[in-house]
């Protein structure tokens, strides 16, 4: 199969013209966010611009952004990442944490084997790893585009569950979920090899099984909108919500899915629309024994999981409080958290500002309960952040980020995002502990 | 105002540009009818809760739900007033080990509806006959009225309540039976059963009873009941004579898809004419049921399968079609603008614990039906978690 796009364009979105002012551009993002550091807003005197470095990725000038298609392989201490052109093309990258050096591995299109009416325009899913070093992700149809066409010869086939082995650079085709459905989250239980997998629009959870290859849906556990986490517990077991913000776990000792009595917490008005919109981002902390989760009406939720029925629940409070701002508006699908116990989290993205065009990187201290700024962006340096729980060998935590492109260099590159502003992406690496520059 | 805007805004950035408006009628509602660990809501459980029979009576929605393998089902009363579930009723507890209540609600005298049920297990007996009586407050009575054909489940049901005669076909040979409420008596037809040639066409073509078996039975103003059968067939049954009658038109078909027609639906108009559904492929269609012939209206989206069709007091025929593996779409139709289609039913949900409101968005509806007056017309989901949802159509 070819690569989709013009010799003639691909040139000359990669002239060296071009890479330079992108790579300008990066490297500008981190000296500017040295730049608006506000001595008045620092959290801890220690975490400086150099805690924080922004990687690019070369190779696919269309690409431009990833929605939590990120994740880490510890058998080789990577950081797997989807890049996306939002239309048809999606490249696979993974940074190796202990060389320093980010990777183009190829198009999902081409590795997959599919076919053109199989067109994929996203990896929503994160990728997670099986216990032999395989990565495990899923496509998605970029939601536009997929819905309702279905049969039409411009329809949307479904998504593909697939398998990238490390040692043989090779992806393997696990085939489709359900027929004309998209795949927004996965997880896995590592004992079994069981994938969870999350369907959009319908909301359908569902359990593959490697070794069989039986798929089993479990149902429509969510309203209009699908909640875009799954997440799992040292036993397995997997978690997602309910239209009515309830946790939702499946048990992997019955095979059954048990809901929670009530719902995780809100603030008061939240709109309803947020509540069905659920976690938006989840970061383990395995030695505390807790799961935390970042809710769509910016609630930090410390989850303390158990082997067996739902566990306990504790209301941290909110991700952001800023004069003026409802205390459920922030937007925050992203959540790290760092080997100091505290979380990490960009605020803004979609529309959605703290400051108004601006984003901000956060510090939570679960202890004190209470959210500090440490940087703050304007969105043509850092717009948005997506990723969860993902953190190599030495403690430095990774992010999907993302930036608006300024007018003055619209027009260099093809880098549109259906339905939003031209975005650039690049890979977050940051530690609060040491310097990473 | 200001801030209902700006989430307004957020929540559609993050949702998606889509393509498409959702339907928004002056009023409609979503009940919430399944929800598990509820309590001490009243709510179905999961897996057992699709809903396949509808009927209204009143202020009171009557359903009857499908369950998984090895689960039973329940029939369930809502109010269209309260907008919540009023009562339900376990049928493990009326009749044990049956399966599905898939034959819709006939309404009969006195009130009372009557609807069939397939077992789980056919080895160990039959489906069957019930009869619903509903108090003014939504409490449930059902009454069991046996097994009308033995080893066999109850398919498709409906009445001629003049003669307090209930009409219906087995499942999952397709025997047509008469059963008589007063009496209790039954007499069965084989005449619309599958011949064993038109079994290995549907053999080679992978398709079992509930492919092929007429979905629905519908009686006519002239007192003939209605249905469809193998291969893309339609009969009439006429009670006075006993006797049945092959239609001369068949089902409207796709070229080379005629293995797939099965009526899944009927609705009758004011003036006394037919309206079905085509399982196979989607199409409406007209029956004159004086000359017999058929009319094929066309399909109102890509999908197959015509779940529901009713009419209502705007004088429309509603109906869903698609389904699995797509969307249901509900669509009307009338002879000004013909077809009309409205996607996914999204309408708002209020329950305790969500008084700000959800949306909910209808993608798999596996039944459709109006009440008497036309007012209310209720959709009821095929899901594992299924809801009601229920839109008020225009006019006096």
């Amino acid at each position: 199969m070819k690569i989709k796009g013009s010799t003639m364009s691909r040139n000359r979105k990669e002239s060296p013209g071009y890479l330079s002012v992108r790579k300008a551009a990066v490297l500008f993002a981190a000296f500017f966010a040295a730049g608006i550091y506000n001595a008045g807003k620092v959290a801890a005197q220690d975490i400086t611009e150099k805690n924080m470095r922004f990687i690019e990725y070369d190779g696919f000038p269309e690409g431009s952004s990833a929605w939590n298609s990120i994740g880490y392989n510890p058998h080789d201490n990577t950081v797997y990442v989807g890049i996306t052109d939002h239309r048809d093309k999606v490249a696979l990258y993974i940074y190796n944490a202990s060389k320093d050096n980010m990777q183009l591995k190829g198009f999902i299109s081409d590795m997959a084997r599919l076919r053109d009416f199989q067109w994929q325009a996203k990896i929503h899913t994160k990728f997670v790893a099986g216990k032999n070093g395989e990565m495990f992700f899923a496509t998605d149809g970029g939601e536009s585009r997929e819905e309702y066409f279905m049969e039409n010869p411009k329809g949307y086939a479904g998504g593909f569950m697939l398998k990238w082995d490390p040692a043989e650079h090779k992806l393997t085709n696990l085939g489709m979920g359900l027929q004309y459905e998209s795949f927004k989250d996965v997880d896995i239980d590592t004992a079994s090899g069981k994938l969870y997998a999350i369907s959009y629009p319908q909301v359908h959870f569902l359990v593959y099984d490697l070794q069989s290859n039986d798929l089993k849906d479990l149902g429509r556990l969510g309203s209009t909108h699908v909640p875009r986490m799954l997440f799992t517990d040292r036993w397995g077991n997997c978690y997602y919500v309910d239209w009515r913000q309830r946790l939702v776990k499946y048990e992997k000792s019955s095979g059954k899915l048990l809901f929670a009595e009530k719902s995780l917490p809100a603030f008061e008005g939240t709109p309803g629309g947020y509540i069905v919109t659920g976690i938006t981002a989840f970061a383990k902390d395995e030695g505390r024994g807790v799961i935390y989760l970042m809710t769509y009406g910016a609630k930090v939720i410390a989850f303390y999981p158990q082997e067996h029925g739902i566990g306990r629940v504790e209301d941290l409070g909110g991700a952001l409080d800023i004069e003026g701002n409802e205390k459920w508006r922030y937007y925050i699908p992203n959540l790290n958290v760092g080997n100091n116990g505290k979380l990490y989290y960009l605020v803004g993205g979609h529309g959605m500002y703290a400051i108004k065009d601006r984003s901000v990187f956060v510090e939570f201290d679960p202890k004190l309960k209470k959210p500090k700024i440490l940087f703050e962006y304007p969105s043509t340096v850092f717009v948005e952040a997506t990723g969860c729980d993902t953190k190599d060998k030495e403690g430095n935590l990774y992010f999907a980020g993302k930036r608006n492109v300024p007018k003055s260099e619209r027009n260099r590159g093809n880098l549109g995002e259906l339905g939003d502003r031209p975005t650039v992406p690049f890979l977050v690496k940051f530690n609060p502990d040491k310097t990473v520059q | 105002m200001k801030l209902f805007f700006a989430a307004a805004l957020s929540i559609c950035a993050l949702q998606s540009s889509a393509q498409y408006d959702f339907w928004t009628p002056k009023e409609a509602f979503a009940i919430e009818v399944s929800l598990e660990n509820a309590s001490p809501m009243k709510r179905l459980p999961i897996n057992r809760n699709a809903i396949t029979a509808l009927a209204v009576s009143g202020d009171l929605i009557l359903g009857g739900t499908s369950a998984d393998k090895g689960l039973a089902p329940f029939v369930f009363t809502a109010s269209l007033v309260k907008r919540e579930l009023t009562d339900f009723k376990d049928m493990e507890e009326v009749v044990p080990g049956q399966a599905r209540i898939r034959s819709g609600f006939s309404k009969g005298n006195n009130n009372t509806f009557y609807a069939g049920t397939i077992p789980g297990d056919l080895s160990k007996g039959g489906g069957h006959l019930i009869a619903v009586k509903l108090s003014a407050r939504g409490e449930i009575e059902i009454r069991d009225l046996g097994v009308p054909i033995p080893n066999e489940g109850v398919f498709s049901l409906t009445i001629d309540a003049k003669k307090n005669t209930l009409y219906g076909i087995s499942y999952p040979t397709g025997i047509f039976f008469s059963y008589n409420i007063a009496t209790k008596t039954t007499r069965s037809f084989r005449d619309i059963v599958p011949t064993r040639k038109d079994l290995h066409t549907l053999d080679e073509f992978v398709l079992g009873p509930d492919n092929y078996l007429s979905k629905a039975l519908v009686e006519s103003n002239q007192g003939l009941i209605f249905g469809s059968f193998p291969i893309n067939k339609l009969f009439c049954f006429d009670p006075k004579t006993q006797s049945f009658q092959i239609l001369s038109d068949s089902i409207p078909e796709v070229w080379g898809r005629k293995s797939l027609g099965q009526v899944e639906s009927w609705a009758k108009a004011r003036d006394g004419k037919l309206y079905g559904g085509n399982a196979g492929d989607g199409q409406v269609f007209e029956l004159n049921p004086i000359t017999k012939k058929v009319k094929n209206l066309g399909k109102p989206a890509m999908m197959p399968h015509i779940k529901g069709l009713a009419f209502a007091r705007d004088g429309k025929l509603y109906g869903v079609s698609g389904g699995v593996p797509g969307y249901t779409h509900l669509f009307s139709y009338d002879n000004n603008k013909g077809f009309v289609d409205y996607g996914n039913p999204e309408f708002d949900m209020v329950a305790p614990g969500i008084e700000q409101g959800i949306k909910w968005r209808g993608f798999r509806i596996a039944t459709l039906t109006a009440s008497e007056d036309g007012k209310y017309v209720v959709m009821g989901e095929d899901e594992s978690l299924s809801q009601l949802l229920v839109f008020v159509a225009e006019g006096k």
